[in-house]
């Protein structure tokens, strides 16, 4: 095609929109707030994964070993530990250690350990890091399996609300993602039907001086792409200030920020470009998808 | 050049709108068409232009036989012809000139050639004043005028005018019929549609007659008009 030819599909498609633009604001607008709702809910998620994963790097699993393990047999426990499937590190924690960090932090009891006198009343243990939080039930349940076990202590109840947070957040996102791509496009094929119909004429012309199927449907097709795409500039731009003003709000609140720490909060300058990217491809994309999909309904040819 | 072996088409209603018709219209011929309302002359327009298939027989239309052509060949096919409709079909929001130069950009003409070639057809169906227009500026003989030079302006092998007298003054169709045998004599063939006898008793040629789907009449006839 010639470039005369483009440019005059491009014209078209810039003149539909012009002509059809009440039409073509309204699906500006429902792609807007679509493009809002994901784009808002797929950064809660991404920081909510992302808060939750810095509080699960915290949680380990102890395993305390019998009182009376030889040496061997405890180094031998930690490299077996070491080999079991979903175990990310593994670092020994002598009864001597735990014995003056509990004497530390229970200074005032000072006279509870006096009694004991060098007695230790405690066990060594292995502090293990599971690289999925979601598998560690059958993790202990490999461990379990090893001798000299004495007991192990396991963050459960906590894992399986993070696990069953990060499950029904998926699912939500998943709908709400699903819902309002097929509620835009809806909504922009039927754009496409009001330019469609306001144009029947000249594509019934179209049709009978022998333009190509393709030439007939360009312009309708870049008429979605250019809603979709000032769409997605403009969700960009109140997604930025929303995101940021969030932030800025979170980070005076210190009492909140201790305890999901600050460093677990996406910055908006660290993902602008995925979020420009998203925005204006996805808004793009699916004006362009919900027109083509129309023309084919509408267009007959 | 036309031609039609043995035709049906019967439409998914059950209606059999043409029934075993054969004829040849060859290159450079004019040709009417007449016949009663419902008498089968649009289907057999829509045949040539391959918006409907044939039941039965075969389609040629200016070297193609439609019913082996491939639906993305059927731009091709309506390239080598020109259209003509009884209700003009102009788009409204467009002038004159670009009521026809549409045609050339949709089948992505040269900038170049649009510029020359447009111009000349105006100055073929003598409008030159109206470039500018408006179709609602014309008269109902004007805007005929116009979709004539539409037809035209592709420079194609045959013209279809189905019933082109059909919304305008008697008066003035004699005019449009007389446009459309200079174009036939510049080479290009014409069939025309119509209801109108007296039209035909004037002009004269050839006439084929279709009744209920049959060519009943298909002859050659002098007219009263000897040009
Ligand atoms: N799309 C269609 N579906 C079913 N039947 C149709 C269709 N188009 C036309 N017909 C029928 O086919 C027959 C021929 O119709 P056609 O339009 O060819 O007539 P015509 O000769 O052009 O009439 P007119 O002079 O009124 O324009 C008629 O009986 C008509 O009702
Ligand atoms: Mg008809």
């Amino acid at each position: 095609m010639k470039i005369s030819g483009i440019k005059y599909l491009v014209g078209q498609g810039v003149d539909n929109v012009w002509k059809n633009r009440m039409m073509a604001f309204a699906s500006f607008c429902v792609l807007l707030v679509s493009l809002l709702l994901v784009g808002i809910s797929v950064l809660a998620y991404w920081n909510a994964t992302s808060i939750i994963g810095g509080v699960e790097s915290k949680n380990e699993v102890i395993v305390y070993l019998e009182d009376n393990t030889t040496d061997e047999e405890i180094s031998q426990i930690g490299n077996d530990l070491r080999t079991v499937p979903n175990v990310a590190e593994v670092l020994f924690y002598s009864k001597e250690e735990a014995y003056a960090s509990l004497k530390q932090s229970m200074a005032d009891y000072q006279v509870l350990f006096e009694s004991l006198g060098d007695d230790n009343p405690l066990v060594d243990a292995y502090r293990i890091r599971v690289e999925d939080i979601g598998q560690i039930t059958n993790t202990i349940a490999v461990i379990r399996t090893f001798d000299h076990i004495y007991s192990i202590r396991a963050p459960y109840d906590f894992v399986n609300i993070l696990v069953q947070l990060r499950k029904i957040l998926m699912w939500v996102m998943g709908a709400l993602v699903l819902a309002m791509v097929i509620v835009s496009m809806v909504i922009i094929s039927n754009t496409t039907k009001a330019s469609v119909y306001s144009r029947r004429e000249e594509i019934q012309i179209m049709k009978y001086v022998g333009a190509t199927d393709a030439f007939i449907r360009f312009p309708f097709f870049i008429e979605g792409m250019i809603t979709g795409f000032f769409a997605g500039l403009l969700a960009l731009g109140i997604t930025w200030l929303v995101y940021t003003s969030v932030v800025n709000t979170l980070e005076e609140q210190s009492a909140l920020l201790s305890i999901i720490g600050m460093g677990n909060i996406i910055r908006f300058s660290d993902i602008y470009l995925q979020v420009a990217g998203c925005y204006i491809f996805g808004g793009a994309m699916i004006g362009a998808l919900g027109s083509s999909i129309s023309i084919r309904k509408y267009i007959n040819v | 050049m036309v031609e039609l072996k043995d035709v049906s088409v019967t439409y998914s209603s059950g209606v059999d709108a043409l029934n075993h018709v054969s004829l040849k219209i060859n290159d450079g011929d004019f040709a009417f068409v007449v016949g009663s309302s419902g008498a089968g002359k649009s289907t057999m327009i829509k045949l040539l232009l391959k918006e409907i298939d044939a039941t039965e027989g075969k389609v040629m239309v200016n070297g193609y036989n439609l019913s082996k052509l491939k639906r993305n060949k059927i731009p091709e096919l309506r390239r080598t012809i020109g259209i003509v409709f009884q209700d003009f079909r102009l788009i409204p929001t467009m002038t004159v000139y670009d009521n026809i130069a549409f045609v050339l950009r949709v089948i992505d003409a040269p900038t170049k050639y649009i510029r020359k070639r447009v111009p000349y057809v105006i100055s073929l169906v003598g409008l030159q004043a109206k470039t500018n227009s408006y179709p609602t500026e014309l008269s109902g003989g004007e805007k005929q005028r116009v979709a004539i030079a539409r037809a035209l302006v592709n420079d194609p092998k045959l013209i279809i005018a189905d019933e082109p007298t059909g919304n305008i003054d008697p008066e003035l169709s004699y005019e449009i019929v007389d446009l459309l045998k200079g174009i036939n004599e510049c080479g290009t063939t014409v069939l025309m549609v119509t209801h109108e006898h007296d039209l035909v008793r004037h002009f004269g040629g050839r006439i084929i007659n279709i009744v209920d789907g049959e060519v009943v009449y298909d002859e050659i006839l002098g007219g009263t008009d000897e040009d």
